[in-house]
């Protein structure tokens, strides 16, 4: 079994000894980061502690140094990203601190989404993001859109205050098969509804798989309204994301 | 009080507005207020009051008898005319999309990247977001002098968020904590004006709004950023306070109370009974139904059950958690203030909120 002593960074081992109590997050961590290279361990670390400036002079470095972008992105970005968002859903840091990482995410992103792009890999799958008509709030959206790139999606951002028919506009136009709706305000929440009765209004219900969250819904809310799965963050994102595009391939 | 005057109140002896004060400083009341703090316009209240969404936000007499429905045909105690949140950050030139009918308002445009840049405008209190809420005000109070008049405050974080963008202005409170306490000086004078310009048009308690909660900050964000603010802002509001914090606030209710706010009005997230705990007799809470399973998508019933839940708590008044859905029906908002009722009567006499028997209708009393 691989040892916390196995990874070279102090930060890593100390985020992980200090911040994850789940048995098997912690035994995915451990493995994770044993087999990445200290240069890999490096950029989470500095993600983890919002080192924009670090992350972005790292992660050029590496690149340089001839390391594959997607090794950097899954082992050193998202790695690092993962951590933040396991104390963000544990309540060891909030908003700012994600953010603040999320920053440097996106300095470390600069370097690498050019050359993936170029590179032809294939996205696991298509999604379109949204907050929904009337709310103007796009921190979720914009942390789960990210941690989506991440994770190998194509992500489509329709921004905020998002119309019903801006949402079936651009499932016609693209056709990707999720739809994410996001609300911060309870006054708006209703608005998921109205969105998903478009789609059956429009005869598109049944092609498409609709994701929702913020902080006020719930996964009740969620069912209610009609949508096919909640994230309560965005790391619940990625995760429904994966599990509902493996039922649009099936 | 007369017996006269007890038959006008239909039995009961205090006026809306008086049992809503003594309510919010912990104090005697009848019977529990049942309250508007936040809005509770719906679709419905729009057509009854035919004045809608969105000239209802900068008209004065549209918003006056609209806001009036929660106590002419929801039975509240109280009135509240702020229905949105852009008054401070219309007033100090960020961009307002103010919606639709079905649409809230909301800012579209920060305009705030340095606190020294910031000045409240001359005129600030004329514009035309402060012309109709304080003219609104002014003919609440006139046509309802025994019905509570609520005023709504942004505080300088919220207004801040409007102002520089919630995600730069969150971003700072951890790379440059000395600006965010720049902004906060900075936009605290324009939060305190418009408190002050609602309670002179007639308001009589502020409810005032800094969302410094748990979905958005830590415990410490609160303690280090707006503790001190907020002690020392008490003295200066000029009336009343209430407190608006969204979401889940149970481990900073102890911050609120030191802070020293007359009154918190708190989240279905809240558990109240934790909260009761937690405030003791420091401060009076008023809350919590919930707006998007309860109000929006439930009976008149399943409010009714929560009402008597959170009142069972023995927290001072009962309240939408925030502003509710405008589809929202007000059959379901009804059983606000039938809920109040039907609790009161089953502690009277000498029940936790009935601290005194109605006096005798003949006038002996």
């Amino acid at each position: 079994m691989v040892q916390l002593s196995g990874i070279a960074n102090a930060t890593i081992r100390a985020e992980i000894e200090e911040f994850l109590e789940r048995p098997e997050e912690i035994e995915r961590n451990v493995e994770l980061f044993s087999r990445a290279s200290p240069a890999m361990q490096d950029i989470a670390a500095a993600l983890i502690e919002g080192d924009a400036q670090t992350v972005d002079r790292l992660t050029a470095e590496a690149l340089a140094d001839g390391v594959h972008a997607l090794e950097i992105m899954d082992d050193g970005l998202i790695a690092g990203m993962g951590i933040v968002g396991i104390k963000f859903r544990e309540g060891y840091v909030f908003v700012p601190e994600v953010l603040v990482s999320a920053r440097a995410m996106k300095a470390g992103m600069a370097h690498i989404e050019p050359i993936l792009a170029a590179s032809g890999v294939e996205p696991i799958g298509k999604v379109i993001m949204g907050t929904v008509q009337g709310d103007l709030h796009d921190i979720g959206k914009n942390l789960c859109i990210m941690m989506l790139r991440g994770g190998g999606f194509t992500v489509i951002d329709l921004g905020v205050n998002t119309s019903p028919d801006e949402f079936l506009a651009a499932v016609k136009d693209s056709e990707a098969r999720l739809v994410g709706m996001s609300a911060l305000l309870t006054t708006t929440m209703p608005n998921m509804a109205r969105t998903v009765e478009a789609f059956k209004d429009a005869g598109l219900r049944d092609q498409v798989w609709f994701m929702v969250g913020g902080a006020p819904v719930t996964p009740e809310f969620g069912e209610e309204v009609g949508a096919d799965g909640y994230g309560k963050d965005a790391l619940a994102c990625v995760a429904l994301a994966k599990q509902l595009s493996l039922r649009v391939r099936g | 009080m007369t017996g006269e005057n007890y038959h006008r109140l239909n039995g009961e002896w205090m006026t809306p507005r008086r049992r809503f004060l003594s309510a919010l400083y912990g104090g005697r009341v009848d019977k529990v207020p049942a309250m508007t703090l936040s809005s509770v316009i719906t679709l419905e209240a729009m057509e009854i009051a035919d004045a809608a969404f969105p000239e209802a936000h900068l008209d004065a007499e549209k918003m006056a008898r609209l806001a009036a429905t929660a106590h002419e045909n929801l039975g509240l105690d109280t009135i509240m005319p702020v229905f949105h949140s852009q008054l401070e950050a219309d007033a100090l030139d960020a961009a307002t999309w103010w919606g639709t009918k079905d649409n809230w308002p909301a800012v579209s445009d920060h305009v705030l990247t340095d606190p020294d840049d910031f000045k409240v405008p001359s005129d600030y209190l004329e514009r035309r977001s402060f012309k109709a809420v304080l003219g609104a005000i002014r003919l609440l109070r006139k046509r309802y002098p025994d019905v509570g008049i609520v005023g709504k405050v942004y505080g300088a974080w919220s207004v801040g968020f409007h102002m520089v963008g919630i995600e730069n202005f969150l971003i700072d409170t951890i790379l440059d904590p000395d600006k965010i306490h720049r902004y906060l000086e900075a936009l605290l004078p324009a939060s305190l004006a418009s408190a002050h310009a609602q309670l002179e048009a007639g308001a009589d308690a502020i409810m005032w709004c800094d969302h410094a909660n748990r979905e958005l900050v830590s415990p410490e964000t609160y303690r280090d950023f707006l503790l001190e603010m907020h002690q020392e802002i008490q003295a200066e509001i000029g009336g009343p306070s209430i407190l608006h914090c969204c979401g889940e606030t149970t481990d900073r209710i102890e911050y609120f109370a030191e802070a020293g706010w007359d009154c918190f009005h708190f989240e279905s997230q809240v558990d109240p009974v934790k909260a009761k705990e937690i405030a003791r007799d420091r401060l009076s809470l008023f809350g919590n139904i919930n707006n998007p399973t309860t109000l929006f998508s439930g009976t008149y019933e399943d409010c009714y059950e929560a009402c008597m839940t959170v009142l069972n708590s023995g927290v001072q008044g009962v309240a939408p958690e925030g502003s509710v859905p405008l589809g929202t029906k007000m059959e379901v908002l009804a059983a606000l203030a039938d809920s109040a009722r039907d609790y009161s009567n089953a502690h009277r006499p000498g029940g936790r909120f009935v601290a005194h028997d109605p006096p005798a209708a003949n006038g002996d009393g």
